[in-house]
């Protein structure tokens, strides 16, 4: 799926959270979001996913205009994404977190997918648990497993990395690798490396401007990169 | 009853319920049974030293009282909870308080004289007014401002009106929170105990008065704003104008509109209609 | 469990006393169906109602109002009634209310019931005021008023009334329990837990929460019809946010997220209500009392103390 966000513009009260922030992605590519804390790259999911109305500004999906469309609608023309801070059904169990991510919206059947799903995530052994009794990383991978199960076209990760050990952060940066090309992803995360193993292109964003756009090579020498974001970390 | 009196009697109630809202994120359903309590605590005294000036410092204190104990031994437990937890938590008081008082005073009406000197009635611009609405009217008009005064200027307000915005922040400033908490929850029980005290020489002290006076004094402070004291004043006047106007015109339906403001306002308006941005 | 109260329930008339164990236990059942309708709203949807009572009210006035035309229909007829009039108050209260979370929610809601009281206690002149309406039948159906006490004797001196009231519960239960147990209850428990990743799975939040609410609204409507039937009356009084808390404490002492429990606290606060009351004055006391302590120390209700047994065991 394309994304297209034109010119998107967001204000929280005096402050301009987004300034005409542009973002183009082609179908089946691999896109990181970066730049410091407070640059507006959540906010830009936010938009993109329908959570939040811009001041102007429109969003494309493979060239339809959503822009006043629901998040739920959205959601049903398979955009998934994941939150920064895991926002998983607590009280329901692992597998039921997962039975109503495969019914997308709907109340129809397809509940034979949990199995899979809890396999391929690595939780089938704690599938009757309630989420809110996982550890971390079992968490996270839950997180990125919801959006998975809706099969989207359009993925946005929002730091799906952050607070992940060593080897829970191979499994990850693996699932993501692994998935097909009819999936389009933008990956916001602070983990540069992992930005660097799976991203065609990346963004830069900094105080809500994009300053920089291009393939890793191109960002890395982008000399205002460097001063803004680079050299500050 | 003059509507303006109507109308300063139940803004010491919503002042109190406005108070401990936006302090605590408390939504209190037990203070019309710190108004009941106030009213009876006012008879007791009264009935005994037959000095209501006595009642109308007592009174206060002991529903303040009370008010501290529920904070710091019950309402405390529940702040991890969330607000439900309190909202049913005071509802269960409302249960209990009523019984505590028909089991000390019994199922019967009491009423009390208003004190000697605040007696008599005169006309003002064709109006009837008697010497202790003025009496009421004057309580209410201090008590707004000096809660005006305190919530803008005084230390305290600062502190409670951070307490409002950011209670994390209140935390790392090294404020005792609990504390303040406590106190908040027990000034906003003794002003309604003291709407209670004044209140009790004109209406009938009996164990269901609480009832009416909490849904009106919520009303009031969802028309003016959670929160806000300067809502509460103008919301406590829209009362009693819908009061007054209500009961000669709209007989039939004055109740209905009263709530169904209250719901408009809750709709189009959550911050309420006076409601000021934080 | 429910197979041990419903055993319990069938063969009450058989054992109890007199005919007023009987008549507790109707109105513990009617209480119950009230209960399990408002634990759908607030146990499941998370949406915390303190105006529940407006629907169980418009049941009962629904058969108050049309009892000269419904009483050729019979019983069905009043209970059907008393479900659409529950609907039929709850489309436009919800489609406003379910905007709102948490304490707007239920300030929302108890604003919009007692806007519906204020028009049964003073709207005279359509309904009755503070007398309310008076002389509805109970709508027994013959058969069952004949036969029926043939088949089973006890009931010539309980009343066939209790059978009405328990098939009605039975009903209620069974139907609450396939909504709580389906997709779309999973979908409600869903947006209980975390509303905004239901909307980005794809999920229309606010249709389900307001489907809720008024499926809520029928159940209640039917609870109201039924109490209508029993009593012969629709008053102000089943309108009122004292009803509204009533059933509130009645779910939350049985316990939440539970229909079962529903069940358990509707007949605690009945027997309460009506049986400690006739020896002591103090029953509000001790509901209050109660309550306070179930929701300070006993989150899950009376209903979690079962379940902590069954797992000892």
């Amino acid at each position: 799926m394309r994304l297209e966000a034109r010119q998107i513009s967001v204000r929280f009260g005096a402050l301009a959270a987004l300034a005409s922030v542009s973002l183009d992605v082609q179908s089946g590519e691999r896109r990181a979001l970066i730049g410091p804390n407070g640059a507006g790259k959540t906010t830009l999911f936010n938009v993109i996913a329908g959570e939040l109305r811009p001041a102007s500004g429109s969003v494309l999906l493979d060239g339809r205009d959503v822009t006043s469309l629901p998040t739920w609608r959205r959601a049903r023309m398979s955009v998934g994404r994941t939150f920064q801070r895991s926002a998983l059904f607590p009280r329901l169990s692992v597998s039921e977190n997962l039975e109503l991510a495969v019914r997308r919206g709907a109340l129809g059947g397809r509940r034979r997918a949990v199995p899979d799903r809890l396999a391929a995530a690595g939780l089938s052994a704690v599938a009757e648990r309630p989420a809110v009794s996982l550890g971390h990383g079992e968490q996270r991978a839950l997180e990125i497993e919801l959006a998975l199960a809706c099969e989207p076209r359009l993925l946005l990760l929002d730091e799906p990395m952050a607070g992940l050990s060593g080897a829970e952060r191979q499994a990850a940066l693996a699932r993501l690798r692994d998935l097909p090309r009819s999936v389009t992803l933008v990956i916001v995360e602070h983990d540069i490396d992992a930005v660097f193993a799976i991203a065609e292109r990346i963004t830069v964003l900094d105080h809500g401007v994009r300053i920089a756009d291009g393939t890793p090579a191109e960002v890395r020498a982008d000399p205002r990169v460097q001063e803004v974001y680079l050299g500050r970390s | 009853m003059n509507g303006l009196v109507f109308a300063g009697l139940v803004f010491l109630l919503a002042a109190g319920l406005s108070v401990i809202f936006g302090v605590m994120d408390v939504l209190n359903l037990a203070h019309g049974s710190f108004y009941m309590l106030g009213a009876y605590a006012a008879f007791a005294v009264v009935s005994r030293t037959g000095s209501f000036w006595l009642a109308l410092l007592l009174g206060p204190l002991t529903v303040g009282l009370i008010g501290a104990v529920m904070e710091l031994v019950l309402f405390r437990r529940l702040y991890q909870r969330g607000h439900l937890a309190q909202v049913l938590l005071s509802f269960g008081f409302t249960l209990v308080f009523v019984d505590l008082v028909r089991s000390w005073f019994g199922p019967r009406t009491y009423g009390i004289a208003p004190p000697p000197g605040l007696g008599g009635a005169f006309h003002v611009a064709g109006a009837n007014f008697t010497k202790y609405d003025v009496f009421i009217l004057g309580v209410s008009l201090l008590v707004g401002a000096a809660l005006l005064v305190g919530w803008r200027l005084l230390k305290v307000g600062a502190v409670l009106r951070a307490g409002v915005s950011d209670k994390e922040m209140v935390g790392l400033l090294g404020i005792d929170l609990g504390l303040v908490f406590t106190l908040t929850f027990a000034f906003g029980a003794a002003l309604a105990g003291l709407g209670g005290v004044v209140a009790a020489p004109f209406v009938a002290i009996h164990p269901a008065m609480d009832d009416n006076v909490l849904i009106l004094a919520l009303v009031v402070v969802v028309l003016g704003g959670l929160g806000s004291i300067e809502g509460a004043l103008a919301g406590s006047l829209l009362i009693g104008l819908a009061y007054s106007f209500g009961t000669f015109y709209l007989q039939e339906f004055s109740i209905a509109i009263v709530f169904a403001l209250m719901a408009a306002v809750l709709v189009l308006r959550p911050r309420g209609l006076f409601g000021i941005r934080t | 469990m429910p197979a041990v109260l419903l055993a319990v329930l069938i063969s009450l008339p058989f054992w109890t006393p007199s005919r007023y164990w009987v008549s507790v236990a109707i109105q513990a059942l009617i209480l119950a169906v009230f209960a399990m309708s408002l634990d759908l709203l607030l146990g499941f949807g998370g949406m915390p109602s303190f105006g529940h009572a407006a629907f169980y009210g418009m049941g009962a006035y629904a058969c108050g109002k049309l009892f000269p035309q419904l009483t050729g229909g019979g019983l069905l007829a009043f209970l059907a009634a008393g479900m659409a009039a529950g609907v039929i108050a709850a489309l436009p209260i919800g489609a406003l209310a379910v905007r709102a979370r948490g304490i707007y929610f239920l300030m929302l809601t108890l604003a919009f019931a007692q806007m519906v009281w204020g028009l049964a206690f003073q709207w005279t002149s359509f309904t009755g005021g503070t007398e309310g309406m008076s002389g509805i039948p109970q709508a027994v159906p013959d058969w069952l008023q004949e036969q029926g006490q043939n088949v089973w004797p006890a009931l010539r001196t309980a009343g066939p009334f209790y059978v009405v009231a328990l098939t009605v519960a039975v009903l209620a239960f069974a139907g609450l329990t396939a909504i709580t147990r389906s997709p779309f209850g999973r979908a409600l428990e869903g947006i209980r837990e975390n509303e905004g990743r239901m909307r980005a799975l794809g999920y229309p939040t606010y249709r389900y929460r307001l489907a809720a609410f008024v499926i809520a609204a029928a159940f209640a409507g039917l609870a109201g019809a039924t109490t209508a039937l029993y009593n012969g009356y629709a008053n102000p009084s089943q309108l009122y946010w004292h009803t509204s808390g009533l059933v509130l404490i009645a779910v939350i002492v049985g316990g939440t997220r539970s229909l079962l429990g529903a069940v358990l606290g509707a007949f605690f606060v009945t027997i309460v209500q009506l049986v400690i009351s006739s020896y002591t004055e103090h029953w509000q006391l001790l509901l209050g009392a109660v309550f306070i302590a179930v929701v300070l120390f006993l989150p899950g209700g009376l209903i979690s103390l079962g379940r902590l047994g069954w797992l000892r065991r």
